[in-house]
């Protein structure tokens, strides 16, 4: 059985991976008669200013696609995940770590090609041939998942805040952010409190429930310049927390965090909501998976050592 | 060795220039002196030594410059880059290919600086030729090869610098100090000094102890090889006062110790220094071929004569002297340059009274107006030279070849233009012409501030041709030029062009442009804008890098105020007995 180059240019491929979405409105598991709000009245709430907790890590990750490969009668999915954390103390955004794995989804064997190794990772079921790309695609992001937690978990005391919803286990309170919004946690009639908010207010929390995990969210508005024309839910940002803890104060506590570090639309096209450290740690990790061109070359020049396994 | 960074590979690496990365808490300046080991199957280990001249910091990870101030406030993180250039200065062995990127960079000490800066070079047959010249950046001694500066294989120094930041005089000064006392420069005791003072009364003080002089200095002088101490044998020559009684030397400052200096007219006509007087002499054509004429003619009427008078035999206008000799018969005595000037009018135009004609052996067939012309210009000197050129004592010029001195200092600060030009041309071409009869066997240095003075790019003057025969003969013959100048562009070029070893102190921003200075690399010319007093950019052949030099403040006075009285016993009782 001999591997063969299938696809190097997968950019196609690539951009899937975030909250799932299958073109029409997703509803929260229960919405909307298990909407639960954690707080009355329904309207937008403000809080004073308070100092950010130190350490306060941020912890993100990557996945890339680099190449598809194929048997005549199977496909595996090369691809790279990284995940790095970054900490604000005393006053310092500093870089803490990063980890780059190269991983093989759907490989048996470890595979080497030139100075690049891809870890074996199994493909998970028996996916039909139709979902076989979605179903790589899951396999490389569950990787990057993996990463990410390992990391956290290496994060101690302090607040974590996690780029997308909290997947992560962990001792000690987690902040998740949710930029883009798929799914409708929210009555129509409580939705429209949404296009009212002002910067740095946010709406009462409401009870989350996911997969087993009970969370506490809420919806804050970003700061953002008004000009141009933008849709009402530009600069928006949903925040989860576990249900557990002071996640009242946690929820006060994101009004002084978040606004103050979103970014402006004129550097980073996802503005407002790509924060500002985790901009800097993507650009970082981007970096350190190495150069995609040079990867794919290395790739294409090494594509005969394939047949060896 | 203290490994300092590494060599990048974002950046080109080759052999001439590379650029590193500075590693931590490493710290690399500007004129660190570095090296890098690099390696190839082929050729085996070759070690690059380079010398810093940029330095950058950044941050990486800011795609805006409005993101700096998010990372000061905490909001994105950066990483501080901190990246020098280096210019290599040598490779061992000559290999020219490029350094590895990622290869450690050590900081050159000791035997590595010695290599990067050819130190191991500078020696001949009889031993070390490496004469101390301050002190480099990171604190060590630096050097130059005597050898490019007694002589050997070059000769003459050439320094540029704005006035008033201690660079020129000082540091002419400071060399003469470690060329005749390091024991570097073979049989020192036999060099000789000429050291014009143009500008005040700074260097009258050269035999005095600087009060000033700090232990710290002290301890830099002894760094060197050097005794922090005053020159110890100087001669000082001033000018005589232009009125009073007598000769006495017309100095302000300086009150003991120093001599008056003048010629007689019998040497003035028999050295030939006429022309010293006329230093325009390429505007007139006609007028230079006749002060060559009456030059000539003034010699032979020297002839024979021992002064300080001059005799003449066909004057009538001269007043007979009272006590005159059988030898003087029917002669008359010029008693004074003025005396001397009336002479020659009578015998160019003839007798004051009338239409007269001129000697016709005298006139060389000149046109009437060249010959007023020259008449003019001579009368119009008596001014200034009258009191240097003298007919009522014996003539006592400078003569930096004879007596037991070894530095001989010069005042022309109180002369005008015309009696700077007559001194300085008078006293190089009397000089020049005693080394090419082969009088004297030692070296001799000539210290002269002002060439573009004394040697403009753009004019003729007979003290220019002395000066461009120093620069190109004068090598060869022992007779080295310090040469200094506020501008180097506006000097002739030969002159400059001869120099082997050329100083920078600090230069105005124009000049630093022009391309007198192209020899220093750019980040040079900019740093010359801003020298701080007591530093200087030094080019020697050998080094392909200037360096940047630190020099000890002067051990002896530079002033009246700084000078150290000695009022010890010892010194009372020889002032007093």
């Amino acid at each position: 059985m001999a591997w063969r180059l299938y696809a190097l240019d997968v950019s196609r491929l690539e951009g899937m991976a975030g909250e799932a979405f299958s073109g029409a409105t997703v509803w929260e598991e229960g919405y909307p008669a298990s909407f639960q709000p954690l707080e009355e009245p329904w309207e937008a709430r403000r809080a004073d200013p308070v100092p950010w907790p130190e350490p306060l890590y941020f912890v993100d990750g990557r996945e890339r696609v680099e190449a598809v490969l194929s048997d005549g009668r199977k496909l595996a999915l090369l691809g790279c995940v990284a995940a790095g954390a970054v900490v604000y103390q005393q006053g310092n955004m500093r870089l803490l770590e990063t980890r780059v794995r190269r991983v093989g989804v759907g490989l048996e064997e470890a595979l080497r090609l030139g100075e690049l190794v891809y870890e074996p990772l199994p493909l998970e079921g028996h996916p039909a041939p139709g979902d076989i790309f979605t179903a790589l695609q899951e396999g490389l992001r569950k990787a990057r998942t993996l990463l990410e937690e390992k990391l956290a978990r290496a994060l101690a005391g302090g607040l974590l805040v996690v780029d997308g919803p909290v997947r992560l286990r962990r001792q000690g309170p987690v902040l998740g952010y949710i930029k883009v919004h798929w799914a409708r946690y929210l009555p129509e009639d409580r939705e429209a409190l949404l296009s009212t908010l002002k910067p740095g207010e946010r709406t009462p929390m409401f009870r989350v429930r996911r997969k087993g995990q009970e969370l506490a969210s809420w919806y804050l508005r970003l700061p953002l310049t008004p000009e141009g024309v933008r849709p009402p839910e530009s600069g928006l940002l949903r925040v989860e927390t576990p249900l557990q803890g002071d996640f009242g104060a946690l929820a006060d506590l994101s009004l002084s965090l978040f606004p103050a570090l979103a970014s402006h639309p004129v550097k980073d096209p996802r503005a407002p909501q790509n924060l500002l450290p985790v901009g800097g740690l993507e650009r970082e990790l981007a970096r350190r998976m190495g150069s995609r061109e040079v990867v794919a070359r290395i790739l294409a020049r090494h594509q005969d050592d394939l047949g060896g396994g | 060795m203290e490994r300092i960074g590494v060599v990048l590979g974002r950046r080109e690496a080759t052999p001439l220039e590379f650029w590193v990365g500075v590693e931590g808490e490493g710290l690399l300046r500007l004129d660190d002196l570095v090296v890098v080991e690099g390696f190839h199957p082929k050729v085996g280990k070759v070690r690059y030594f380079g010398m810093v001249d940029h330095v950058a910091k950044a941050h990486e990870g800011e795609s805006y410059d409005t993101d700096t101030f998010l990372a000061v406030e905490g909001k994105i993180p950066v990483s501080l880059a901190y990246v020098a250039h280096v210019s290599v200065t040598r490779i061992v062995p000559e290999e020219f290919f490029p350094p590895d990127p990622g290869s450690a960079v050590y900081l050159a000490r000791e035997e590595d600086l010695e290599l990067a800066l050819y130190y191991d070079a500078m020696k001949n047959q009889r031993g070390s030729t490496k004469l101390p010249v301050g002190f480099l950046k990171s604190g060590e001694v630096a050097y130059l090869n005597l050898e490019f500066l007694n002589g050997v294989k070059g000769g003459h120094v050439n320094i540029s610098g704005i006035s008033g930041v201690a660079a020129k005089t000082s540091y002419a000064t400071f060399l003469l100090k470690s060329l005749l006392e390091s024991g570097v420069l073979e049989e020192a005791h036999q060099a000789r000094v000429l050291l014009f003072n143009v500008k005040g009364e700074d260097l009258l003080f050269l035999d005095k102890p600087n009060l000033r002089l700090s232990e710290e200095a002290k301890e830099e002088y002894r760094r060197l090889g050097l005794s922090p101490t005053p020159f110890g044998s100087v001669r000082f020559l001033a000018p005589p006062k232009k009125e009073g009684e007598g000769v006495l030397p017309d100095v302000e400052t300086r009150l003991e110790g120093v001599k008056a200096y003048h010629w007689d007219l019998v040497q003035f006509a028999q050295k030939g220094l006429l022309p010293f007087l006329f230093t325009d002499k390429g505007a007139l054509t006609n007028l230079g071929f006749l002060v060559a004429h009456v030059t000539e003619k003034l010699r032979r009427l020297a002839e024979g004569q021992k002064g300080p008078h001059l005799l003449v035999a066909d004057w009538p206008e001269g007043e007979l002297p009272e006590d005159i000799a059988f030898d003087d018969l029917g002669r008359v005595r010029l008693k004074s340059f003025a005396d001397l000037v009336r002479y020659l009018e009578y015998k160019l135009l003839g007798p004051e009274t009338g239409e007269g004609e001129g000697d016709r052996a005298w006139t060389a067939r000149q046109a009437r107006g060249t010959l007023e012309a020259f008449v003019r210009r001579l009368r119009a000197s008596v001014e200034n030279v009258g009191h240097l050129v003298r007919g009522d004592r014996k003539g006592n010029p400078p003569d930096p070849l004879e007596g037991g001195e070894q530095v001989h200092v010069v005042d022309l600060a109180k002369l005008s233009p015309q009696g700077q030009m007559f001194v300085v041309g008078s006293l190089l071409s009397d000089l020049f012409a005693k080394k090419e009869r082969g009088q004297y066997r030692g070296r001799v240095f000539v210290v002269l501030d002002e060439l573009n003075k004394y040697a403009p790019r753009d004019e003729e003057s007979p003290i220019k041709d002395v000066l461009l025969d120093i620069a190109e003969r004068g090598r060869s013959l022992g007779v080295i030029l310090i040469g200094a100048q506020q501008t180097a562009s506006e000097v002739e070029r030969r002159v400059v062009g001869n120099a082997a070893i050329r100083v920078v102190g600090r230069l105005d921003a124009a000049e630093a442009e022009r391309p007198e200075y192209r020899y220093l690399p750019t980040s040079f010319r900019q740093r010359a804008l801003i020298l701080p007093q007591g530093m200087v950019i030094l080019h020697q052949p050998e080094i392909p890098v200037p360096l940047l030099v630190r020099f000890p403040f002067p051990a002896w006075a530079t002033k009246r105020e700084e000078v150290l009285e000695d009022n010890s016993a010892e010194a009372l009782r020889r002032e007093f007995f």
